[in-house]
């Protein structure tokens, strides 16, 4: 079952295309990334999937519903969002803060003790949150996301700007979730990051799907065909992949002379500069 | 449109504490009392006087904190954020509104105690004034929705202060030369003062119902407004 299908959807700023032909679909219980740049396009779908603004042309289904329902409350109750520019009640606690989203989400108490727990908050609850780090602040405004255990979860450069023990948390939480069944749509210009958790993605550049896929098979993809040998002497080559260097792989090995063997194979950044012809910015 | 008292009552706590914690904007709860207590000396016979101290204290307390609570949420991106929520336009609107009645009804009540003023009409008086917050809390709104930070916030109110409190009652200063002002009549603010003037003397049913039909219609219009331009305006497009 898909809990998100994309058709053909396009987004027109003016004169300009956000978002062109863009399709996809992601089933339950997968992390989704859709990688790409600043200003690629990504926010505007996360918009588009939840009803924030509506496509030019194309049809977006959630949860088998059109995605200009999900401004219902019904709809609501089942995917939570985190955005970059999602807010906190600075005056408030932290606590506070999760007794608003409690009350709004009709849950009970216990749900606040749960995902203090889940974001590991539980011994600063009563911190007002005008005092939290940048990372604190991220990691609550998680938990108001995530506190009524969603079935879709919405991430919008979740871990940008955080520190790498910050992010790890993260992370961790997110694998919690989805192992608990949430299905996780992330937006990110992290390639390593996409690569660490998602298991599928799409990358996004100036608003076009360039390729989509798991890390491991885009991997494959565009392997270049060859295996870099170094030997015990320090000299290093590339040799491509074909039965003479298998044979010639063995002399060496016989002989001991091989110090490392590991074929060549690029991150997602490679495949994202190799598809794109440009840096991530 | 469905509407969740309790979510609405939980945006309403939630406001409560954040205002009572900013006294920036919650030091306005004391200005309607100070103006009553100054003006008090007038005498009931003054009904002027009371009808302006109410009418200023809705443009500095009532749509002054609307805007405020409005905007502040705006600039923190806390808004959208409970816009994502299951809670309605309409209980947002109704939570944060609530805060705004209440603190109104509660010192306005204390100033007209204050003032020493005695409505003959009790009934007439409370929904006049009831009308004119819901009025004045919906013009909050507005101002609050075209207000990018707090600041721009405190700014928007003049235009409300000039519309609603300083322009009718000029402009019924000069409307026996120029005819044109006398619309300025049907400011809610005149029939706020024309009303309380009833209820001093000998009145009926209409000449009571004609000032309060005219305040209810400024609120119902203001309040559509109010609504409409919410939606919009956290509409991205």
């Amino acid at each position: 079952m898909n809990v998100i299908q994309v058709e053909h959807i396009r987004k027109r700023f003016g004169n300009k295309d956000a978002l062109s032909d863009v399709s996809f679909s992601i089933p339950k219980g997968e992390i989704f990334g859709f990688l790409g740049p600043s200003g690629a396009g990504k926010t505007t779908l996360i918009k588009i999937l939840t009803a924030q603004i509506n496509p030019t042309s194309g049809q977006a289904s959630v949860f088998d519903q059109p995605a200009e329902m999900m401004h219902q409350s019904a709809q609501k109750m089942r995917f939570g969002i985190l955005t970059d520019n999602s807010g906190l009640y600075e005056r408030l606690t932290i606590e506070e803060n999760l007794e608003l989203y409690r009350q709004l989400y009709d849950l009970p108490r216990s749900s606040i003790d749960k995902v203090l727990q889940f974001v590991n908050l539980s011994g600063e609850r009563k911190k007002k949150v005008s005092l939290l780090s940048k990372g604190m602040r991220q990691r609550v405004m998680l938990a108001c996301a995530v506190i009524h255990e969603p079935e879709l979860l919405f991430l919008d450069e979740p871990t940008s700007a955080l520190d790498p023990v910050n992010s790890a948390h993260i992370y961790k939480g997110l694998r919690y979730l989805n192992q608990n069944g949430t299905t996780i749509f992330l937006t990110t210009h992290d390639m390593a990051e996409a690569e660490l958790i998602c298991n599928r993605v799409a990358i996004l550049y100036q608003g076009q799907i360039q390729t989509i896929g798991s890390p491991k098979e885009l991997k494959k993809q565009h392997r270049e065909n060859v295996v870099c040998v170094e030997l015990i002497n320090g000299e290093t080559c590339e040799l491509p992949i074909d039965e003479g260097t298998a044979d010639q792989i063995a002399a060496w090995m016989k002989r001991g002379l091989i110090d490392r063997l590991e074929t060549k194979e690029p991150s997602l950044g490679d495949i994202f500069i190799k598809m794109t012809g440009s840096e991530l910015l | 449109m469905s509407i969740s008292l309790k979510r609405a009552g939980a945006i309403f706590v939630k406001d409560y504490k954040e205002f009572s914690r900013n006294y920036a904007v919650s030091i306005m709860l004391i200005f309607p009392i100070i103006f009553a207590f100054l003006l008090r000396g007038t005498g009931p016979s003054l009904v002027g006087a009371f009808g302006l101290v109410l009418n200023i204290s809705f443009v500095i307390l009532t749509s002054f904190a609307q805007a405020c609570l409005i905007a502040e949420e705006k600039e923190r991106n806390t808004l959208r954020s409970l816009m994502m929520t299951p809670a309605t336009t309409m209980d947002v609107l109704i939570g944060k509104s609530s805060l705004v009645f209440v603190m109104s009804a509660v010192v306005l009540a204390i100033a007209t105690y204050i003032y020493g003023y005695e409505p003959v009409g009790i009934w007439a008086f409370v929904a006049a004034i009831m009308f004119s917050i819901i009025l004045y809390t919906a013009a909050g709104t507005i101002c609050g929705l075209f207000s990018k930070t707090l600041l721009e916030a405190s700014l928007s109110i003049i235009p409300v202060s000039i519309v609603f409190t300083g322009a009718p009652y000029a402009g019924m200063l000069l409307a026996d030369d120029f005819p044109i002002f006398k619309v300025l009549e049907y400011a809610p603010n005149i029939q706020l003062v024309r009303l309380l003037n009833i209820s001093n003397t000998a009145s009926t049913t209409g000449d009571l119902l004609k000032p309060l039909l005219i305040i209810l219609a400024w609120a119902v219009v203001l309040t559509i407004v109010s609504v409409v331009l919410y939606q919009r305006r956290l509409k991205d497009e």
